[in-house]
């Protein structure tokens, strides 16, 4: 059966994507050391990908996808299929700052849509938009669970909490002055959170063998 | 009964996230008092705790524990269930910000009582600033020595604990869809019992896999501390020890509190600071995935397992959520529909067609376009997908529907007739306008 979604020529093979390896030497000392946490290679194809995202700037690529693949032994369709199904890796280029509007059970009751009403407003984008200038992708997402907090705004590896319509746009000023808080940054923690020994370096570790086998300290 | 703070004794002191204060104040004390002891004799404590399960079904975790093969040749693995993604929960955020030494140290007596080769935590990847503080109390703890090779001195007790972080997705924490993705998968579920083994036989890499929740690693830590008879004095018969609620919504003080088992439900509505903006109309105890209660029952339940399933709702994962009077429950159940369409993981036919249908109805329902017997195809829907879905996402989706209409049936059949909300304008949540929701569809 012919889709239509992707018009005529759906069930022609699709180009083989570009072959490009833009993983870094320290990428790959990441990768491999994630990848002798578990008895099989495949088990590394999540942090691969969130590898992935952060050396191809915040976003996946066809040719990401078939680095992790070429990396960890897996078929281009297998990690197509990992990569498409995780909400947290993006498949589009996203603004420097992303903003995720929890609008699920509470924040939803406590006023969540008209942050999010705010932000279109303010923004001059709608759901799943970004801006003109790259700064901003307005997303709402599920539950980011810290109801408590309602509402909750997650913008990269922060969760912004107790935001209502009416304080919104002093984190948009906030967010304008830095760049604390992209897509690759949260990548990265992402990352550097597999790595043993990473709070203690504050950065990758080539040294988990040596941890596991107590030589570090 | 009332406040017992038992894992959240230490959560407030300064720095308890630091290895050398976590032991001023007792810790590792418990991990230091199993390695004296048989492995089986720390099995055995843990059944006498009557401790079970924290994640949301509340299976007793000796049992589990005692599934694991005791005799074999297989590497055994020790996992976390870190994904907490149920709507209304914010217990195990906790734990891990101020307590992460505790799971730790929870997850080593695990790791010697079952003999573990390694263990995984699986935290959702929104939560970086608490996975942080995990990473760091398992930094420190090989430096102290307990973790690594011949941890505490114990020759041949060797165990590794690693951080493994999600990519987004509520179904991951459905234990068989965690393994699935800690094996670098789409998060989808296995085959289960009787169709397969039970995990503790043969879960993650064909071998015995033991996955509790964060709650139950700290849990199980603090009774090794105090003793399983100790802990078993807390709580109800069959509900034992203390529980964490994330108290959510319409109260003064929305927070995490630890009450012990068998607490009537009001007095943690009061503890919270009561209800605010209104008077109490209903409560959803145990997060999104239970059937709400009406004002009028509360004083009824108490909160532990039994009283709870008595009063038509279940504990769940302690996702307490308190509304007022100017919620609107079709709307809420509508929002709550939007959910488990958006998180059903599109492997089962009941699943994944029923939540779209559950939606779709509610959705025409809450734009002014229900029709008579509307409600009753909705029950018709979900009784088509409870039971007949591949893993309990299916029917954690279909259980508030139907728990909704049961408890609050005149509010579904005044949006039908009236084509307006029973409660008036003002209502949460509001009806949306210019938000499509149908937009998060859209794959990202
Ligand atoms: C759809 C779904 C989502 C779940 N999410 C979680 C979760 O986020 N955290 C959790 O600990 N258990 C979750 N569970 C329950 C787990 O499958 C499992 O029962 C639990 O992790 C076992 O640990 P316990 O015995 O310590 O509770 C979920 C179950 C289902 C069906
Ligand atoms: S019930 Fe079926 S479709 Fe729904 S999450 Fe489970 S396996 Fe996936
Ligand atoms: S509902 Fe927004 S964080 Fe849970």
């Amino acid at each position: 059966m012919a889709t239509t979604e992707n018009g005529p020529g759906a069930l022609e093979p699709r180009p083989a994507p570009p072959k490009e390896q833009r993983f870094s030497l320290n990428a790959i000392q990441e990768l491999e050391e994630i990848a002798s946490h578990y008895p099989e290679r495949k088990a590394a194809c999540l942090p691969a990908l969130w590898i992935a995202q952060r050396e191809y700037g915040g976003y996946l690529t066809p040719a990401a996808i078939q680095e992790v693949a070429d990396r960890l032994g897996m078929s281009y369709a297998e990690v197509e299929g990992v990569a498409t199904f995780y909400t947290m890796y993006n498949l589009r280029p996203r603004g420097r700052h992303h903003l995720e509007v929890c609008t699920c059970l509470t924040c939803a009751v406590m006023g969540a849509y008209d942050v999010v009403h705010e932000l279109e407003r303010a923004l001059g984008i709608e759901v799943g938009g970004t801006t003109r200038d790259g700064e901003f992708t307005l997303s709402e997402v599920e539950c980011l669970d810290y109801c408590g907090a309602a509402t909750v705004v997650q913008v990269g590896d922060r969760y912004f909490t107790h935001v209502t319509a009416d304080n919104v746009l002093n984190l948009i000023e906030e967010l304008r002055q830095s760049e604390e808080y992209t897509p690759v940054k949260l990548a990265d923690a992402i990352v550097k959170l597999h790595l043993p020994g990473s709070s203690q370096t504050g950065g990758g570790s080539r040294t988990g063998e040596q941890i596991r086998n107590n030589e570090l300290y | 009964m009332g406040i017992r703070n038992l894992l959240f004794e230490h959560r407030d002191v300064e720095n308890i996230q630091d290895i050398a204060v976590y032991e001023k104040h007792g810790g590792y004390r418990g991990l230091k008092k199993a390695v004296k002891m048989e492995r089986s004799a720390v099995i055995e404590e843990i059944k006498t705790s009557g401790l079970r399960g924290r994640g949301g079904a509340g299976f007793p975790t000796g049992i589990k524990w005692s599934g694991i093969p005791q005799n074999d040749d297989k590497p055994h693995y020790i996992i976390c269930n870190a994904d907490e993604g149920e709507p209304g929960t914010y217990k195990d955020r906790e734990l891990m910000l101020k307590l992460p030494h505790l799971l730790v140290e929870g997850m080593i007596i695990a790791g010697y009582a079952l003999r573990g080769t390694a263990g995984y935590i699986y935290i959702r990847g929104e939560y970086v600033e608490p996975a942080w503080q995990v990473r760091k109390a398992i930094d420190q703890a090989y430096r102290a020595g307990y973790l690594g090779k011949n941890i505490l001195g114990v020759k041949g007790f060797n165990f590794d604990l690693y951080i493994h972080m999600g990519a987004g997705s509520y179904e991951c924490g459905e234990e068989s869809a965690l393994m699935s993705s800690l094996m670098g998968e789409r998060g989808q579920p296995r085959l289960k019992f009787p169709h397969a083994p039970y995990p503790t036989v043969e879960g993650v890499w064909k071998s015995p896999t033991l996955i509790n929740n964060v709650e139950t690693f700290c849990a199980a830590a603090k009774i090794l501390d105090m003793g399983g008879a100790e802990y078993a004095r807390l709580g109800t018969e069959r509900s034992k020890g203390t529980k964490i609620f994330s108290v959510s919504g319409h109260v003064a003080r929305p927070a995490n509190y630890e009450v012990e088992m068998g607490t009537p439900l009001m007095e943690l509505i009061e503890a919270a600071g009561g209800v605010v903006g209104g008077a109490l109309k209903a409560v959803i105890p145990g997060g999104s995935s239970v059937q709400i209660v009406r004002a009028e029952d509360c004083p009824r339940v108490n909160l532990d397992y039994e009283s709870c399933q008595q009063n038509g709702t279940l504990l769940g994962s302690g996702g307490f959520m308190v509304f007022n009077d100017r919620t609107d429950i079709v709307l809420l159940m509508k929002r709550t529909a939007e959910f488990y369409m958006h998180e059903s993981c599109g492997k089962c036919t009941p699943c994944r067609e029923g939540t779209r249908w559950i939606y779709k109805i509610l959705d025409r329902i809450t734009s002014g376009g229900g029709q008579p017997g509307d409600v009753e195809l909705l029950l018709d829907i979900c009784s088509q997908i409870d039971g007949r879905s591949y893993c309990g996402l299916g029917d954690a989706a279909a259980w508030p529907i139907v728990g909704a209409i049961k408890a609050f049936r005149e509010e579904f059949d005044y949006w039908i007739a009236h084509k307006r909300s029973p409660v008036g304008p003002g209502h949460v949540p509001p009806t949306p306008e210019v938000v499509n929701p149908l937009l998060t569809l859209v794959p990202a």
